[in-house]
């Protein structure tokens, strides 16, 4: 029975015209009904303070560039569901009468001329679809589709009702009603005038109509893969045309129609001059087959097209409003999901351990590298994008760059954040220009205009802009992706051509050594190949370093075998990836706000972090800490926040913040700190570590002094591992270099208190040592572990004297003597030295 | 003919008579699917069915079942088409339900006011014969068929059977190919012929059509019919590039070029004002029906290989018939090796690579990954047309294959990338829109000094990621969509090539024949044709075969690698791990074994060894080489 109903309003649909030509002899009822509720919908609905709401909107319909009245379907639901529920359905069919209402309600608020033509534009249509969704089930009834305009065509003048001037009698034939076709009254009015065929048009008393056709699209992101995009043909009207340009994306609301797939006479000289070509021959069998065409014969196939009334474009890209996001709420994205979708998100949000989860999901052929992993989790979610009071906006992309020696799977981490993200686009530094990478002016080819060609961060506006081979990126060019990278514009000043371009993208860079490995042994800046200013840039910094180690090689080589052995669920993710893409839509439109406590938190640890940077002594931390860090700590924690769907931001946000962020730039780690070696050459390659910084602290500071300079020897996340599978196998002789630094400081402390109060006893170098025992009694089990633990800060003291001198050994007969006695050293620390965390 | 081939000879007749009895009851159209479907099953059935590829179109019956071997090279937007309608009869008055499946144009007398007509949906896929298919292929394919095809026009050849594949061999000469000696003569009878038939014939004339026509073929140099399919059942279940063989309804209706010429407003009653299609999306669309025949598609298979030497259908036959040549595969395998070990001027390691790169296949994906690519770079290659030969020799053991020469010129003139034509609104192809399992031979020998434009940079970043990701990134101007593929590719180099690859074998002559052309042709003159048959089917049944890793031997493998990385870790990388474990897969494939075996990784582990010891040392030799 389905089919039937469909069939009819196919039908009516194809006759309208006809019947309107008729001159509406034919009453439709239903849609006349229509009319009289939806001007008493115009005439009534109330906002809620009571204002009649579309009167406003009415009278500014005096104005002669407007006629057409913009309806919020909402609005109309409000009003009389059954009303809105009939113009749904029947849209096409009952449009001309909703139109004639708001002529009405025009006319009877405002003094407009007699003859001008009034258009309803329908906006806020609840449920969107998709172009693959319209069905022939779907014709005539009003829909919203969101699809991406690829080809417009000029506007021109369309005729809606035309004054025909009779050439046989002279009489005139007013108003005679268009649709799509030119179409001259079928007999003349004057009743004994025969004439059917000449007719004048009389175009000053005719009504016309801005007419525009445009194609779509289907988005990308819609699209079933190994399939190529559908498109369709959409005709705008009225106030409609021009209102979207090629590449815009899209929501358009109106109502699918048939149109027989045939082409116009313009065309036939064209085709007729393309089958003379083709063959002599056929020219007289054309005689033939015309004669069968007059007998009836005709094509079967139709197509689609979309008659819309209201166009609403979801990415403005020059200037124009904000719509980061499609300028949703997470109820408005929630209200888009399903029941089963929104109870999968509902799920993940309760995942205690969402973040790993996530993570690991994400990216499951990439073995290890958690903390990658993370930093590329944060950078999805994002922080909150600000406008100060000044009006400087602050970004809230997060960057990261990823450093590693090569097959350390940087590339991976690349191409899965381009499979995963929706507008992401991937681009190596070495084949792509600045042009390519930013904007270019080029000239086009068939009209010799200058446009804008959009390049790869502009292409990922709102999205990820994944560079590999960064560093192989002319220097030229790294400093124009500079600007897009902090002020999230790019400006182009060429060929006469002045524009800012959007580029609100996060930047996830991946770079090689200099020396085509990672060398540890000196800075993160004298390896990578990347201008100071570029690198400030960054968030967060990750090295990948090729170890070897046993448990990784294991690892690795299960995960590679696993791979090649066809086990079929060799990836085995958590979460799909659908439902993380749909989780982080929806997580995205939360614009988390700091907690006082957690500001303060943030403002002490970034205090930690400043007087770190400042304090001299043992190996320093190699960036200088500056106000891009503070932010980066900001955003990160903001991600942090969005990821668990939170509205503030609080402590523990910032916490894993900034152990990310220590973890990956600040900390760059120092060597495990070994203990059993006396040998000097140890400690030449020590001594050389700590140099390091002094050199890169300096580097070129022309930006303002905001270098983040850059020492010692680095390990990346994968040593990090190693580093604690090493300590376990060895406790007594080997320090990670923050333990190291830990007892360090305890010492220090110990020490300064007991020269204060002057207490000589205290101060004897076994009495420290047994100070210190006693205060770690509690984490001392056994007896071994005792003496372990002795040994160890006799190594510790013996390091602390020798070699960093931060303890000054006074023995009692003097500076450091040469005697041999028994007698016991006194510690005292080097006045020189000053305390940090 | 006998009456039991109607099914081929008048298929709407089949289907017309079928929907006549069903009384409008749906169901019809399953029922008309099943019985096609169910003389296609029958024993060589469908060899009876004339195939596209092999007769021309000028020779196929209107309206009459025939098959095509194609690629779907674009999908066009699904349309409308009247599933059912009424006719009157203007004299009798009496209306007649008719269906309008698998037609393009109706009968005449249409009610269009009829409350009976049906809307359905249908969409057309453009299709192309399978791009680069080999000459041996082709001609193979064209003498299994069993067609007896009666001309429509007047003329009857009278040794039509032989023409056809003389048709073949002369299309299948490439411009830039030598002529082989031995097709000069049959040539100039074939002009001869030719001649006669020109006035009847458009598809053996194509160099006027193409000049205001482009058939859209990927490849340059290409013939053969295109062809629009109708499709009416499983939309979703083709994708683009896919190989299918289709049987469907052969339309070649002229009227269809009149309607789509002239319409005269009166007889239509909806006439837009503005036509819904501009003149070049209307030539893209709705080309002559002389030239790009309509399909409608009955039934499609898709196609796993296109090797017309193998049984096609994953049949019981086809077991029987792979598991007796697993036992001739070993024998096979080394009379294989020895000749490409001739071929390969005595190197037998790249005789090895070489062959395991020819059944190399990605035969999964693992999210980003693809898996089982083995992209080979067979460096050192001596110049002056060594390439060229070898291009031949391969093209003659695999079924589909393209030599792209990479010059400067052609790096920056050639459309490698597909790229979506707003105007025309299609997909105009590139040379990379190929078949799966296709062979691209990359000749980076024919490279010179020069400037790369930005269209030159683009095609070498196209060739980058398709040996990295075998993935084309197709330019729909707002963005790129990425189509996965399946090629392999096998790039001859001076020295290193400047792509990526996955794995580099200099070539180390033995011998150094003074006339280099006469030595391959020597070795190419001394196989027969039995045997290089053999190293076809092998070649593609090796990459067909089903393989597994055991538990034991993955734990061999991992001990393996970690053992080898506490010696040195910079010697082994994971990277190096993937490859060895691939070249395990080919190898232990290449032997007709389908699990690994602990000697299989030691001799994969141990071939790996010697290329590399053979890289290092070429390396410091520092370019000195011939």
């Amino acid at each position: 029975m389905l089919w039937c109903e469909r069939t009819e309003q196919v039908k009516a649909n194809k006759h309208l015209p006809t019947q309107e030509n008729a001159g509406q002899m034919v009453k439709d009822e239903l849609a006349e009904k229509c009319q009289k509720l939806f001007q008493a919908f115009l005439e009534e609905y109330q906002t809620a303070d009571g204002e009649v709401k579309y009167v406003r909107d009415a009278e500014e319909l005096i104005r002669p560039e407007r006629n057409t009245l913009l309806v919020s379907f909402t609005d109309l639901e409000g009003f009389n569901q059954e009303l809105a529920t009939t113009i749904q359905e029947e849209f096409y069919r009952v449009y001309p009468f909703l139109c004639r209402a708001v002529r009405n309600f025009a006319r009877d608020h405002g003094n407009v001329p007699v003859n001008k033509e009034f258009y309803l534009a329908i906006q806020d249509l609840p449920t969107r679809h998709k172009i693959r969704e319209l069905s022939s089930l779907r014709i005539g009834s009003l829909v919203r589709i969101s699809a991406q305009v690829v080809r417009t065509h000029p506007v021109h003048p369309e005729l809606v009702s035309g004054t025909f001037l009779c050439l046989d009698c002279q009489g005139v034939c007013p108003d005679v009603p268009q649709q799509f076709k030119y179409a001259p009254p079928t007999v003349c009015r004057n009743p004994v005038c025969s004439n059917r065929a000449r007719f004048h048009l009389d175009t000053h008393r005719s009504k016309f109509i801005d007419f525009q056709k445009v194609r779509i699209q289907e988005t990308q992101a819609e699209l079933p893969r190994g399939s190529i995009p559908r498109s369709l043909e959409v005709i705008l009207r009225a106030e409609a045309v021009e209102t979207a340009q090629a590449g815009d994306r899209c929501d358009i609301t109106g109502s699918l129609i048939v149109v027989p797939d045939v082409s116009q006479l313009s065309t036939a000289g064209v085709r007729a001059e393309t089958s003379s070509r083709v063959g002599g021959r056929q020219g007289y069998e054309n005689e033939g087959l015309r004669g069968l065409k007059a007998l009836g014969v005709r094509e079967l196939s139709y197509r689609l097209a979309f008659l819309a009334c209201h166009v609403a474009p979801t990415n403005p890209r020059f200037g124009g409003k904000e719509l980061r996001d499609e300028d949703q709420t997470a109820e408005s994205i929630k209200s888009q999901m399903s029941v089963q979708e929104w109870e999968k998100v509902f799920e993940m949000s309760q995942d205690k351990n969402l973040y790993h989860n996530l993570g690991t999901s994400l990216f499951p052929t990439i073995h290890g590298n958690d903390e990658v992993k993370r930093g590329i989790l944060l950078m999805l979610f994002g922080g909150v994008p600000k406008t100060t009071m000044e009006g400087t906006s602050l970004r809230g992309d997060v960057n990261v760059c990823i450093v590693g020696d090569p097959s350390t799977a940087k590339s991976q981490f690349l191409k899965h954040v381009e499979e995963f993200s929706p507008r992401a686009v991937y681009t190596s530094g070495k084949a792509s220009s600045a042009a390519g990478l930013t904007a270019a002016v080029v000239r086009d080819e068939e009209s010799h205009e200058f446009v804008i060609e959009a390049g790869a961060l502009m292409l990922a506006d709102n999205g990820v802009c994944c560079i590999d081979e960064f560093d192989k990126m002319e220097t030229r060019d790294q400093v124009a992706i500079h600007e897009a990278m902090e002020q999230q514009t790019i400006s182009i000043t060429k060929a006469g051509v002045k524009a800012t371009l959007n580029a609100r993208t996060s930047i996830l860079a991946a770079a090689n050594p200099v020396g085509g490995r990672y060398d540890r042994s000196k800075s993160l800046k004298q390896n990578v190949n990347l201008s100071a200013p570029i690198m400030s840039r960054f968030d967060l910094f990750f090295i990948l370093v090729d170890d070897c180690n046993e448990v990784t090689d294991y690892a690795i080589a299960r995960r590679i075998v696993d791979l090649h052995s066809r086990i079929e669920n060799s990836v085995d993710r958590l979460y799909s990836l659908d439902e993380i893409r749909r989780y982080l839509l929806f997580a995205r439109q939360f614009k988390p706000k700091i907690s006082g406590e957690s500001e303060e938190f943030i403002v002490e640890q970034y205090k930690r972090l400043r007087q770190r940077d400042g304090s001299g002594g043992v190996a320093t931390s190699a960036w200088r800490i500056t106000v891009r860090q503070l932010e980066s700590m900001i955003r990160l924690s903001e991600g942090m926040a969005r990821m668990h769907c939170c509205d503030e931001v609080q402590p523990k946000h910032v916490k894993e913040a900034f152990r990310l962020l220590n973890k990956s730039i600040i900390r760059v780690e120092t060597p495990d700190i070994n203990l059993d070696q006396d040998q000097n050459q140890e400690m030449e390659a020590e001594e050389e570590g700590e140099n390091g910084h002094d050199v890169p602290n300096g580097v070129n500071d022309q930006d303002n002094g905001q270098v983040n300079g850059h020492t010692h020897g680095v390990t990346g996340q994968t040593n990090g591992v190693n580093g604690h599978a090493d300590s376990s196998s060895r406790p007594s002789l080997r320090l990670t270099f923050p333990e190291y630094r830990r007892i360090s400081n305890l010492l220090v402390l110990h020490l300064r208190r007991a020269e204060e109060a002057e207490e000589e006893e205290e101060l004897k170098k076994s009495a420290v040592i047994n100070w210190y025992l006693k205060e770690m009694e509690s984490e001392i089990d056994s007896e071994e572990e005792l003496i372990n633990r002795k040994s160890l800060i006799e190594k510790v003291l013996h390091r602390l004297v020798h070699y960093d001198h931060i303890l000054i050994e006074l023995s009692q007969g003097g500076l450091k003597g040469s005697e041999t006695e028994t007698q016991e050293e006194v510690l005292v620390v080097n006045p020189n030295y000053t305390l940090e965390d | 003919m006998p009456s039991s081939h109607d099914w081929i000879n008048k298929p709407l007749g089949v289907v017309e008579a079928m929907f006549a009895q069903s009384n409008s009851n749906p169901e019809w159209e399953a029922k008309v699917l099943e019985y096609f479907k169910g003389q296609l099953r029958e024993k060589e059935s469908h060899s009876w069915v004339p195939s596209l590829n092999d007769v021309p179109l000028h020779y196929l019956k209107p309206n009459s079942l025939v098959k095509f071997r194609c690629l779907v090279q674009d999908m066009f937007d699904p349309e409308f088409y009247m599933g059912v309608y009424e006719t009157v009869d203007p004299s009798t008055k009496a209306n007649v339900l008719r269906c309008g499946k698998y037609k393009d144009v109706t009968e005449c007398g249409v009610d269009l006011n009829s409350r009976n007509t049906v809307t359905a949906e249908r969409q057309t896929f453009y299709c192309v014969p399978i791009p680069g298919e080999s000459p041996w292929a082709k001609e193979s394919y064209g003498c299994s068929s069993q067609a007896r095809v009666v001309p429509s026009t007047s003329y009857v050849p009278s040794r039509q059977k032989r023409s056809y594949e003389e048709d073949d061999d002369d299309m299948d000469t490439q411009p830039q190919k030598q002529r082989e000696p031995h097709t000069e003569p049959h040539g100039n009878g074939d002009s001869k012929r030719q001649e006669t038939e020109a006035p009847s014939s458009q598809t053996t004339a194509p160099s006027d059509c193409s000049s205001h026509l482009d058939l859209n073929f990927p490849l340059p140099g290409e013939r053969g019919p295109a062809c629009l399919v109708k499709v009416y059942e499983g939309l979703d279940s083709f994708k683009l590039n896919d190989t299918l063989e289709i049987y469907g309804i052969l339309s070649v209706n002229p009227v269809l070029t009149v309607l789509g010429e002239e319409k005269d407003p009166s007889l239509l009653l909806l006439n837009p004002t503005e036509s819904m299609e501009t003149p070049e999306e209307q030539r893209a669309h709705d080309p002559p029906a002389s030239l790009v025949p309509r399909l409608h598609m009955l039934y499609a298979r898709p196609l796993q290989h296109n090797n017309p030497l193998l049984p096609s259908a994953p049949t019981e036959d086809q077991s029987a018939f792979v598991s007796s040549f697993l036992v001739e595969m070993a024998s096979v395998r080394a009379e294989l090796l020895a000749y490409l070990t001739h071929v390969l001027l005595g190197d037998g390691l790249a005789a090895e690579y070489l062959l395991l790169h020819l059944i190399s296949n990605v035969y999964t994906r693992r999210d980003v990954l693809p898996l089982g690519k083995f992209t080979l770079n067979l460096s050192g290659c001596p110049l002056n047309s060594y390439t060229e030969r070898l291009y031949q020799i391969v093209q003659q053991l695999v079924p589909c294959s393209y030599r792209l020469s990479m010059s400067l010129h052609t790096m920056n003139s050639m459309r490698l990338v597909p790229k979506k034509d707003y105007v025309a609104n299609r997909l105009v192809s590139g040379a990379l829109q190929l078949a799966r399992n296709t062979s691209l031979f990359l000749d980076e020998t024919q490279l010179e000094q020069g400037q790369l434009d930005s269209s030159g940079v683009r095609n070498i970043t196209a060739l980058g990621n398709l040996i990295s990701w075998q993935k084309v990134d197709y330019d729909f101007s707002y963005h790129q969509m990425e189509f996965p593929c399946n090629i392999n590719v096998l790039v001859t180099s001076e020295g290193r090539s400047l792509l990526p690859s996955d794995c580099q074998v200099p070539l180390q002559p033995q011998v150094t024949p003074p006339n280099m052309e006469e030595y391959l042709t020597t070795i190419h003159m001394a196989q027969f044709t039995s045997q290089i048959n053999k190293f076809r089917v092998y070649l593609s049944l090796a990459r067909t075969l089903d393989y597994s890793i055991s538990d034991e031997v993955t734990k061999a493998v991992e001990d393996d690698f970690v053992d080898m990385r506490k010696d040195d870790p910079q010697s082994v990388t994971a990277e190096d791990l993937h490859r060895m474990l691939v070249v395990a897969r080919l190898l232990s494939l290449s032997l007709g074994q389908t699990t690994l075996s602990r000697d299989g990784w030691m001799r994969a582990k141990h071939i790996d060894m010697l290329r590399r010891s053979r890289t290092e040392q070429q390396k410091s030799l520092n370019g000195n080489e011939p």
